[in-house]
């Protein structure tokens, strides 16, 4: 061992230039150029008005799961509040354009800065409890903020809720067809997808992996856990923010039922059904939640059936989602084609985020 | 030289006493061992310190500053780093990930005092753990990860390491190899103190010995003179007699 340590002592200190920044394979680099080709060249495949509102729908809710994938699939916090934060974003946009005539753009940096201050407030609790319990916390905070809506008279639209005017146009385009709008949400899905991804590769993003391995070893080494734990709730309120402003000119008219837990339970399942560690996990989930039960023409009721056995069976047989599945059946695959040496250790290379 | 001066320290929990008042001075030029049989303090001794627990009474001034009472990530930022016992690494991550969260964070001393690191390659080299740079941490042997947590405890720049039974479950070999790391550590400059159970393994590694009894420091001195102390044969080495 003497002898192993002064040779290690006696090599040149390791090379400065290499940054060990993981590229992106080369499949998920062709996977996501496929993805986006394909995501905005949807509406000229004449899907009908029908899917096309459906997948409008499953955009908006995406830029929510990449928000909620950070601190889900990175700092390890599950929270059930995202709805709820859709909803101060979405509310805040339609009370601007109610009484001060704003349209959606003006209108979506004050939806971003309720949504971000409000996510702060939800992800406070997770300091003194969590896992289930912090999840329950966040659960109820977003029942109160749908009894809140509810009783808020004329100020909130009570049980009726909120009506609001057309998207208007930007650059020349009208907004208000719903093919432009999809391609505007879709465009904003991507942007959500890019951010958590850089979010998810950078040093920031290792320390909120720190805080979910090993919290008391991260202090330790000196991350300040409980400031980047709010941290992550804000830069996720960001998204919601952000999908709340879009939903609500999308939708024209927002009313409480839309943000209240049973919402951000559905927000959960797509994230884990889908794997919030993986980039087109949140996409993946919010798809095939939102389209399943068209698709397969499963009664609304049957279907939150098919939710939950669906839920249990990928939290037993596939952690880390449909898409992390794929991603090893695929390496799987290419090892017994190629005979390649098997990857070594079980990172989840190619359509990981990290 | 960084000195950690524990004064009078004092922690209970409801009514049990962990600590009666500990006085100990730590010299970063030293390997100074803290022994004690179970439930004598030690553990509870570094959480105190580290900011795990805020103190009952009592003080601990690290290069003068007051510490006690302080968060856990700001001791670490000062340059007093700590291994634990049981949560040793990041399990999920890789090993070069791991190292390398310490290197981004530790301590952010002016002065640029303890160990540089270039690179989380050169640490896990300095460890001997390059080869296995892209491995997830949990599908390591356990005296890797033991390795691994002085890595990530040395990543984070400190003046001074607090190890909290870094030899526990090792076999004879993997101990061996554990003592010269710590002794290539202290070289760099880091001050070493080793909480252990194992009296052969601190008699090796340590010149100065503390020993814990029921929150009680009744023994502190070179090693020599310590392991031969009646009072502290009869409390804790008589047991192994």
């Amino acid at each position: 061992m003497a002898q192993m340590a002064a040779i290690a002592e006696a090599r040149p200190p390791a090379s400065r230039q290499r940054k060990n920044r993981a590229l992106p394979s080369s499949a998920a680099l062709i996977a996501t150029a496929i993805l986006v080709v394909g995501v905005f060249a949807f509406p000229w495949f004449n899907p009908g008005y029908r899917a096309l509102s459906f997948a409008v729908t499953t955009g908006v809710t995406a830029i929510v799961l990449y928000g909620m994938a950070i601190p889900f699939g990175q700092a390890g916090i599950m929270s059930l509040g995202y709805a709820g934060l859709m909803g101060f974003g979405a509310y805040t946009a339609a009370i601007l354009s109610r009484d001060f005539g704003m349209n959606m753009w003006v209108a979506m940096p004050f939806s971003v800065l309720v949504a971000v201050l409000c996510a702060g407030l939800f992800g406070l609790p997770s300091l003194r409890i969590s896992g289930h319990h912090f999840a329950i916390t966040t659960y109820v905070m977003c029942e109160l903020l749908r009894i809140a809506l509810i009783n808020g008279g004329k100020f909130t639209g009570a049980a009726t809720g909120l009506d609001l005017p057309p998207m208007g146009m930007l650059l020349g385009v009208k907004l208000d067809k719903l093919g432009n709008a999809y391609e505007l949400v879709a465009a904003f899905m991507f942007l959500s997808m890019l951010t958590a991804y850089c979010v998810a590769n950078s040093r920031y993003g290792r320390t909120l992996r720190s805080i979910r391995e090993n919290e008391q070893l991260a202090r330790a080494i000196g991350v300040n856990a409980n400031l980047h734990k709010v941290g992550a709730f804000m830069l996720s309120g960001l998204f919601a923010g952000v999908g709340g402003d879009l939903q609500a000119y999308n939708f024209r008219h927002i009313s409480p039922d839309l943000y209240g837990g049973a919402t951000s339970l559905y927000f959960a399942l797509m994230v884990m059904l889908g794997g919030p560690r993986t980039i087109f996990g949140p996409l993946a989930g919010a798809i095939i939640v939102t389209f399943l039960p068209e698709v397969m023409r499963i009664d609304p009721v049957d279907s939150r059936i098919a939710y939950g056995l669906a839920l249990i069976a990928v939290v037993m047989l596939l952690p880390g989602g449909v898409i992390a599945a794929a991603g090893r059946a695929y390496r799987w695959a290419a090892r017994a084609l190629h005979g390649a040496p098997a990857n070594s250790g079980s990172a989840d290379a190619g359509a990981s985020l990290t | 030289m960084a000195t950690l001066e524990i004064r009078a320290l004092r922690k209970t929990f409801g009514g049990v006493v962990a600590l009666a008042g500990v006085d100990l001075t730590v010299h970063s030029e030293e390997i100074l061992g803290v022994i004690g049989p179970n439930g004598s303090g030690k553990t509870t001794l570094f959480n105190t310190v580290c900011g795990v627990y805020r103190p009952t009474s009592g003080t601990v001034h690290w290069n003068g500053v007051d510490i006690a009472g302080k968060p856990a990530y700001a001791i670490g930022r000062l340059g007093l780093a700590r291994t634990f016992q049981q949560a040793m690494s990041f399990p999920a991550l890789t090993l070069r990930e791991n190292v390398q969260i310490a290197i981004e964070h530790g301590s952010r001393r002016a002065d640029g005092a303890g160990p540089q690191w270039s690179s989380p390659e050169e640490l896990l080299q300095f460890v001997g753990l390059e080869a296995f740079a892209n491995e997830i941490a949990n599908t390591m042997p356990f005296g890797n990860l033991r390795r691994l947590g002085v890595a990530v405890a040395l990543g984070g720049r400190p003046s001074q390491l607090l190890l909290d039974e870094p030899a526990a479950g090792l076999n004879e070999g993997e101990s061996v190899q554990l003592i010269h790391l710590l002794r290539r550590a202290h070289q760099l400059g880091v001050g070493i103190c080793i909480i252990d159970h194992h009296v052969g393994l601190m008699a090796e590694l340590c010149a100065r010995l503390a020993v814990l009894h029921f929150g009680n420091k009744i023994a502190d001195g070179p090693t020599e003179a310590v392991l031969n102390d009646p009072k502290v044969i009869e409390v804790y080495l008589g047991e192994e007699q």
